[in-house]
């Protein structure tokens, strides 16, 4: 054998390999999808699949569910809240790490980066007597504060690159022309970063838009988020998985849009800890 | 440290990002600490609490549904990551070269690490149900008998397992694949033509390169392991009996299930110790300021 033709036989069984992942890893994704097409009470039978089962049914219930539709909307006010007090600080706070020569500047940056590590197991109990004692339980903006707990560091973390990057010349440009410190981080960091800003705003969205376990602690049913709102359509006697299927589809569209549309950063974003609920 | 060093005060810059740490982040573990030196019962101002120093922790020591969880969450742990580097490793070798469909391949390959957690756990808790779920259909079908998989303790254990290496060995290959594309190619081509086999080349050349990113996976990895709460949680609620109760379900059941908070808050601060030494290290390694910084120059 020839060592083309060596080549071409490895890359012929990395494909069938490939494919065969592909597969097995999108599998559970696709039962999702199919299942949420299905009604319930045809999936509880045990039918075998059948293109005639095919309906939207599920979406219907769904969309009917005042509780189901509330969460959503929750999700959506909560996540977009807390992306943009993260951004508007975290942006401020980057800027002032990486702009800026001061004691202590590397161990900030350490300490931001931990922050973004710790298991929200450990926090949950005491922000929930705290949220209690103070009346922010169960409020849409005591949940935004909750989240802003991962999302800050974060951004933050995101952001540090992005403002190192932009070079000296604009700052002392713009300093000899007598701006402040403020309105140059507004008037000419803010947009060379503009980027970067996007990337973590998404990221930080998704972060907020998937996270379970503050949502169950801190929130009842006023500020239920979506995530906990899904995990009650199964449990005891409601097994209602079609409907289980079809919410959950609405909730990962949005995230899977964004993930593929955003394959360049997915490294940085992810590896800062990002898709943790 | 380029960029750096302008005159000024950072202090306005830095002071709402650090006020809201304070308040959702620093506060609650103090406050966390204060709890964990308490008999505190959940209850709203009815309970009583008692200051009794170190007194949860040396019932916890005692507690061996405690021991129980700890070793449930380090199983889980030497079982699940091993696998998902060796398996994201593997994937990474094999997909580095192009291929038609490569890049969808790649691109695809990802999906599951953004699943969401808690769909995950309630998808694979649907697939794994008797009579109508997928595993079973198929067995079925090949003429094996039927198992309620969540209902068996150690199937229930494996299930949970199966289910986070499902997940997420695509994020172990995502940077192990960015870190092998990372190597010089001349590197490689001088290894492969100086005759050192597949295995010399892995061992000898790759392996080495690739050490800090592989390190950085592992700690990752770990330190999102030791988090792990939503995916079992709505899998398998810890059960059957305790046989999946990880140490955060262990943990927010203390708190939520027997209204201990005093305990459970000495649970959370176990758990915070051991998280911040990962931490720590993972950032001293392979986080530094400097290493973000250098990231600004080449995107």
């Amino acid at each position: 054998m020839t060592l083309a033709n060596k080549r071409k036989t490895i890359t012929a069984a990395v494909m069938v390999f490939a494919v065969l992942l592909l597969i097995v890893e999108l599998y559970p994704i696709f039962i999702t999808l199919l299942n949420g097409f299905r009604r319930d009470i045809v999936i509880l039978s045990g039918q075998k699949f059948a293109l005639s089962q095919l309906t939207t049914d599920s979406y219907m219930l769904v969309f009917k569910n005042r509780q189901m539709m509330k969460a959503m909307g929750n999700s959506i006010v909560v996540g977009l809240l807390s992306t943009l007090l993260s951004v508007g600080v975290g942006a401020m706070a980057a800027y002032g790490i990486s702009r800026f020569k001061f004691r202590g500047r590397n161990a900030l940056a350490y300490s931001f980066l931990v922050f973004r590590m710790l298991p929200q197991m450990s926090l949950v109990v005491a922000l929930y007597m705290m949220f209690r004692g103070i009346g922010l339980r169960d409020t849409i903006f005591g949940i935004t504060l909750a989240h802003s707990s991962f999302n800050v560091p974060y951004v933050i973390w995101m952001l540090i690159p992005f403002f190192t990057a932009v070079d000296k010349s604009y700052e002392e440009a713009a300093m000899v022309d007598g701006c402040s410190r403020f309105m140059l981080f507004r008037l000419v960091f803010l947009p060379l970063v503009a980027p970067g800003l996007v990337v973590a705003a998404v990221f930080a969205f998704i972060n907020s838009w998937n996270e379970f376990l503050y949502a169950l602690i801190l929130t009842g049913t006023k500020a239920r988020t979506a995530p906990v709102a899904i995990s009650s359509l199964i449990g005891g006697d409601t097994l209602t998985w079609g409907q289980m299927c079809a919410a959950s589809t609405v909730m990962l569209t949005p995230v899977f849009v964004f993930t593929l549309a955003m394959q360049r950063f997915l490294i940085r974003g992810v590896a800062a800890g990002g898709v943790k609920g | 440290m380029k960029g750096a060093g302008g005159q000024g005060s950072p202090v306005p810059f830095l002071l709402p990002a650090l006020l809201i740490i304070f308040a959702v982040l620093i506060f609650p573990i103090i406050f966390s600490f204060v709890v964990s030196l308490f008999d505190w019962p959940l209850s709203a101002g009815g309970g009583e609490r008692k200051f009794i120093g170190g007194g949860n922790y040396v019932a916890l020591v005692q507690d061996q549904e405690f021991w129980n969880s700890l070793k449930l969450q380090l199983g889980f742990i030497f079982v699940a990551i091993p696998l998902e580097l060796l398996l994201g490793l593997s994937a990474a070798l094999l997909l580095n070269r192009e291929f038609v469909g490569g890049k969808v391949v790649r691109a695809l390959i990802l999906l599951p690490v953004f699943f969401l957690p808690v769909v995950s756990g309630m998808t694979w808790r649907f697939m794994l149900q008797p009579r109508y779920g997928a595993l079973n259909n198929f067995l079925l079908a090949m003429g094996a008998p039927e198992i309620t998989w969540l209902g068996h303790p150690s199937f229930a254990y494996a299930a949970i397992i199966v289910q986070d290496i499902w997940r997420m060995w695509p994020f172990v290959f995502m940077l192990l694949y960015a870190g092998l594309a990372g190597i010089p190619t001349d590197v490689l081509e001088a290894a492969e033509i100086d005759g050192a086999t597949f295995w010399k080349r892995l061992f000898r050349v790759i392996l080495p390169l690739m050490y800090p990113t592989i390190l950085t996976a592992l700690l990752l990895r770990i330190i999102d392991a030791l988090r792990i709460f939503s995916e079992v949680y709505v899998m398998t609620e810890g059960g059957p009996g305790m046989a999946t109760t990880l140490f955060s379900l262990y943990t927010h059941r203390q708190a939520f299930g027997y209204m201990k908070v005093g305990m459970s808050s000495a649970m959370a601060m176990f758990l915070l110790f051991i998280s911040i030494v990962f931490a720590v290290t993972l950032v001293r390694k392979n986080m530094s300021l400097e290493k973000l910084e250098d990231q600004g120059g080449n995107r």
